[in-house]
């Protein structure tokens, strides 16, 4: 026999892929093929051993029960909006219900009002960690496949004349640039990204040679980051904000160079609003 | 959440530490949480998370430096991914199921093998035998053509065994 059974079709009878006219063809090609079933044997075995092999690693107990205290979170979340009519539907009038058994009521309302105020803040300090967390992440591997990126900024330009009209129509708002830079701070493009389905403009400067990503988004709620610098990897993480915008800048420079830069920026914001008004 | 230690087991293989692991774990389980609307009701749940893990890990440092470092698309050129596997025939030839069954016991030896593994290769090995995905699961959980998903389960075995062969021919330098 000189045709042997290929390695695909070894592999899909390992992994019980084949229909029943390739498994019959299989199967009589195996019965005198020696050398075909003893390979066969070695993909079934080396299958059986990978998926020993690969169940490796268990997730730390600290891990699921952070996940499970951020499900929780979300399930409360998603039953807060149906606890009216909830309790609508099943309140009824109480009878023969004397002045002790009223105040003990109160008490305990009180005493459980307390209580799930307490863990709701708790939940939702972990809660806005966790998404701050997830902002940095992004914005920190934003930035570093931009650094690592072979590909060209968006739009490369020194002049912000050039670089803010490039966004037009492009995302749902607008931002100024700063006419004046700190020392040895330069413009050097921007690109259009996303973070969290959300468009935004990531702004590349440098600082002497250190390179600052600034993302500037729309602002939809209460901002997820803190003015004060969050250092991950030797990189520092800015947030700052305006009425409207939100900004989040990284880079490896000393941090209170990223704050003259992020200072100028917000600054930029706040003196187009007062021109406007 | 009966899916949240397979989850970090593949995170793990694909991240190779405990904190990049554990941070793409829960942004797979934020994602996850905020996206869920989109989740379609009787599609497989199984596929979808793997996917929101796979494309998180593709966009973190963890898999820009594995595209950097093993130049995983030089590697796997789509036009030699549907040809025939490169199999060391003499291998199999040669060694009795006997002399194969006592070496995949070695189950340090295939981790090893299986750590060598580019991540294209390794994660869809890990879907294949670990998670137990079918072909039509792992193509949708990667976003690839199922002729794709095929070549890649060939590749990856066969350069699993040629590992395990490498090992068992010089075990001493190929662990030192």
């Amino acid at each position: 026999m000189t045709d042997h059974l290929s390695q695909t079709i070894l592999n899909a009878l390992a992994d019980g892929e084949l229909s029943e006219g390739q498994l019959a063809g299989t199967n009589q090609h195996l019965a005198g093929c020696p050398a075909c079933t003893s390979n066969a044997l070695y993909q079934c075995l080396l299958k059986q051993a990978t998926a020993k092999a690969g169940q490796r690693y268990e997730a730390p107990a600290h891990l699921l029960e952070r996940l499970a205290r951020l499900g929780t979170q979300a399930d409360s979340r998603s039953q807060a909006s149906n606890i009216g009519t909830a309790s609508g539907s099943s309140s009824r009038p109480m009878r023969g219900f004397g002045l002790l058994g009223w105040a003990a009521a109160a008490v305990l309302l009180i005493a459980s009002v307390t209580v799930t105020l307490v863990q709701r803040a708790n939940q939702r300090a972990e809660m806005a960690s966790a998404e701050r967390g997830a902002l940095v992440s992004e914005v920190f591997d934003q930035h570093i496949a931009t650094l690592a990126g072979n590909l060209p900024l968006q739009v490369v330009s020194t002049d912000r004349h050039t670089v803010k009209p490039w966004f037009q129509g492009k995302i749902p708002f607008s931002f100024n640039l700063p006419q004046g830079l700190p020392s040895d701070t330069t413009l050097d493009g921007a690109n259009l990204t996303y973070m969290h389905n959300q468009p935004v403009a990531q702004l590349l400067y440098s600082i002497g040679r250190h390179r600052v990503s600034v993302f500037l988004r729309q602002r939809m709620g209460p901002s997820e980051m803190d003015q004060s610098p969050t250092e991950r990897s030797g990189f520092h993480v800015m947030g700052f904000g305006t009425n409207d915008l939100e900004a989040v800048a990284i880079s490896d420079v000393d941090p209170v160079r990223l704050d003259e830069l992020t200072s100028a920026i917000k600054h930029a914001q706040t003196e187009e609003q007062k021109q406007s008004k | 959440m009966p899916l949240l230690p397979s989850l970090y087991n593949v995170a793990f293989w694909l991240c190779r530490n405990t904190h990049d692991a554990e941070d793409l774990v829960q942004e797979t389980f934020l994602k996850a949480l905020r996206g869920f609307a989109s989740f379609e009701p009787g599609s497989n749940f199984k596929a979808w998370i793997f996917r929101i893990l796979r494309n998180s890990y593709l966009t973190s440092r963890s898999g820009l430096a594995a595209r950097r470092t093993v130049g995983l698309e030089d590697e796997l050129s789509e036009s030699g991914e549907s040809g025939p596997a490169q199999v060391p025939e003499a291998a199999i030839e040669r060694q009795t199921p006997e002399v194969n069954l006592l070496q995949m016991a070695d189950r340090a030896a295939l981790q090893t093998a299986m750590e060598s593994l580019p991540a294209p290769l390794l994660e869809v090995i890990l879907l294949c035998d670990v998670e137990e995905m079918k072909y039509r699961e792992i193509a949708a959980t990667l976003e690839i053509p199922m002729g794709t998903v095929m070549s890649r389960i060939a590749r990856a075995r066969a350069a699993l065994r040629a590992s395990l062969a490498a090992q068992q021919r010089s075990p001493r330098e190929f662990r030192a």
